[in-house]
């Protein structure tokens, strides 16, 4: 047998153990070590788990994750979403559909300083919908755009997605970051359209809501200012050089702890839930990036990555068609386990074609991003959705009945990316020479 | 039996204490780092190494308490349209299957450890020995199989989710 199809039975014994119920992360371990035991020796395979599982822990770069996780859970649990929500409600709660363009408007800002979906999709669902339930708002349009606003913080900075990314492909986080701006803004632009438009075709979907005074709206601005001072010092941070990644997730997490402190919105048992969730999500994250770099050697003595290349360069194709047939890929794949796992799978073996066919990593970076962002919101693995039903006691059904018009966003973003990729690659290329 | 359960249940909880105070030190360090290196001009020496040992211990250490509450990525929706009895097996087996990896990597991370204790591995600038965080690690391996050996107790006593 050839290492190629060692390879090939190595990536379908994978996806055959994660339908096994064990953790993904332990099942690239076990192909890993098995398929570079039996191709080169079991002594150096033994010896490389334990080196990588040491490298990848005992890492200062892989800190940045937990560092932006424990960010976002302290701003969840001192209820600042609150706070952004109720800004941008006193704007634009008054219009037609007003507080579903409000939760888009405050989940947006929010972003800057939470990088968690459904860290996002949580917070909303217990702050949004109720509000929207009090006004009248149809339950199929509020947790349908909760679920789908959760998404946005896979795009917008600071991203975790977008730093996994960049560390699977060496990428600079900080080009990403900027890269992930103005598609964000224009997907959240599209949300809104969409909601117009709905509100438009059933306006008793969306009712309007008292308007505010200027006075009651200006009460709101110093929070929004607030976030935007942290944010504007964490990606200007980062851009000028000023601190690493890592010490821009510490400066961050230590200023949005501050104000929460000054403001007296979380205790010390508050931040120690946030600390304790954030080991959750940073050991899920790490323990799959520790998984597929064990499986990812494995993988590169199959050469299964360059010849995935060279095939894909062969197929003489339109760049859109590959890179389509590569989107379809991860969102299939994504869809049946999970769209953070597949990326972290997938990337290494699609990323050398990308290179080979000379498109922009931080580009396919970004359609990759909007690819996962629909995977969290389609069955059957819709984690955002699973979670906003949960919190608003809301049929799965109605949520996905409410989630399918905000993917023609989706869809749309994705489109305008692909086809000027500008959009993606104009900020970085301006700021980072 | 209980006390195994109680005794796994604590050890792990005590390790996740370890890895958020070593996350809170992480940002307390890294900020008191920028701040002397930015505007006094007198950076802590070897943060950078240091955040990498504490970044081991939030990871390390917290990983028992994650596998305990479940909350690694997995995918159980086909498991779960088995009957009982196949899903129970299908369960141990993953199970024992875990427990050999973590039986593998903590002994194989124990021998990493003493290679880097007996060649005297250091960090550059703080010259920190790095066999301790390997032993750590070691150790987390073995308090996962114990988490792992509980999945089965629960699987056996019908109160596995």
């Amino acid at each position: 047998m050839s290492e190629v199809e060692y390879g090939l039975i190595g990536l379908a014994v994978v996806l055959g153990m994660f339908l096994t119920g064990i953790e993904l992360a332990f099942a690239m371990i076990v192909v890993g070590v098995v398929g570079f035991g039996t191709l080169i020796s079991w002594d150096a395979a033994l010896s490389l788990l334990v080196k990588d599982i040491f490298n990848v822990f005992n890492s200062y770069s892989f800190t940045v994750i937990p560092l932006f996780v424990l960010m976002g859970q302290v701003s969840f649990n001192a209820g600042i979403a609150k706070r952004l929500f109720d800004f941008a409600h006193k704007f634009v709660g008054h219009i037609p559909g007003g507080l579903a363009m409000a939760t888009v408007v405050g989940a947006t800002t929010f972003k800057a300083i939470c990088g968690s979906s459904p860290a996002t999709a949580a917070t909303f669902a217990s702050v949004a919908v109720p509000e929207m339930d009090r006004y009248g708002y149809g339950r199929k349009l509020s947790t349908g755009i909760v679920a789908s606003v959760g998404t946005l913080g896979v795009l917008l900075p600071p991203s975790v997605t977008l730093i996994i990314y960049g560390i699977i492909t060496d990428s600079s986080i900080a080009r990403l970051f900027l890269a992930g701006i103005f598609p964000g803004l224009i997907i959240a632009f599209l949300f809104v359209c969409v909601i117009f438009g709905w509100c438009k075709i059933d306006p008793k979907i969306g009712p309007v809501s008292p308007k505010s005074t200027w006075v009651e709206r200006f009460k709101t601005l110093p929070d929004v200012l607030v976030v935007g001072v942290i944010f504007v010092l964490i990606i200007g941070g980062i851009l000028y050089g000023f601190f690493t990644p890592s010490e821009a997730g510490s400066v961050g997490t230590f200023l949005v702890l501050l104000l929460a402190i000054f403001k007296k919105d979380i205790n010390f048992q508050g931040y120690i839930k946030s600390a304790s969730e954030s080991i959750r999500t940073a050991g899920m994250v790490l323990s799959l990036i520790a998984g597929s770099t064990v499986l990812g050697h494995f993988i590169a003595i199959t050469k299964i990555p360059l010849i995935t290349a060279d095939w894909l360069v062969s197929l003489n194709q339109p760049a859109w068609v590959i890179v389509a047939m590569i989107s379809i890929i991860y969102l299939v794949g994504g869809s049946f386990i999970d769209d953070i796992a597949f990326m972290i799978l997938a990337t290494p073996i699609f990323y050398p074609a990308i290179l080979k066919l000379g498109y922009d990593p931080i580009w396919f970076g970004m359609l990759v991003a909007i690819t996962v962002m629909v995977g969290v919101i389609i069955p059957p693995m819709a984690v955002v959705v699973f979670i906003v039903s949960k919190i608003t006691k809301t049929p799965l059904s109605v949520v996905y009945s409410g989630v399918y018009p905000f993917l023609i966003s989706l869809f749309v973003g994705w489109v305008l990316v692909f086809l000027f990729p500008g959009i993606a690659t104009f900020l970085p290329n301006l700021l980072m020479k | 039996m209980t006390g195994f359960l109680w005794f796994t249940e604590k050890t792990s909880k005590l390790m996740d204490i370890i890895a958020y105070t070593a996350l809170t030190s992480i940002m307390l360090l890294t900020v008191t780092d920028v701040v002397l290196r930015r505007f006094f001009n007198a950076p802590i020496v070897g943060t950078y190494e240091i955040v990498g040992m504490l970044g081991a211990i939030v990871l390390g250490f917290g990983l028992p308490l994650s596998s305990w509450l479940r909350s690694l990525i997995y995918v159980d929706f086909i498991v779960k349209k088995f009957p009982q009895k196949g899903q129970d097996i299908i369960n141990i087996t993953t199970r024992i299957v875990v427990i050999i990896v973590f039986l593998t990597i903590g002994y194989h991370m124990i021998q990493y450890g003493t290679e880097l204790m007996v060649s005297r591995e250091v960090s550059m600038t703080r010259r920190i020995p790095f066999y301790p965080i390997a032993y750590g690690l070691a150790i987390s391996s073995f308090v996962q199989c114990l988490v792992h050996v509980v999945d089965i107790i629960k699987i056996f006593g019908g109160e596995y989710e």
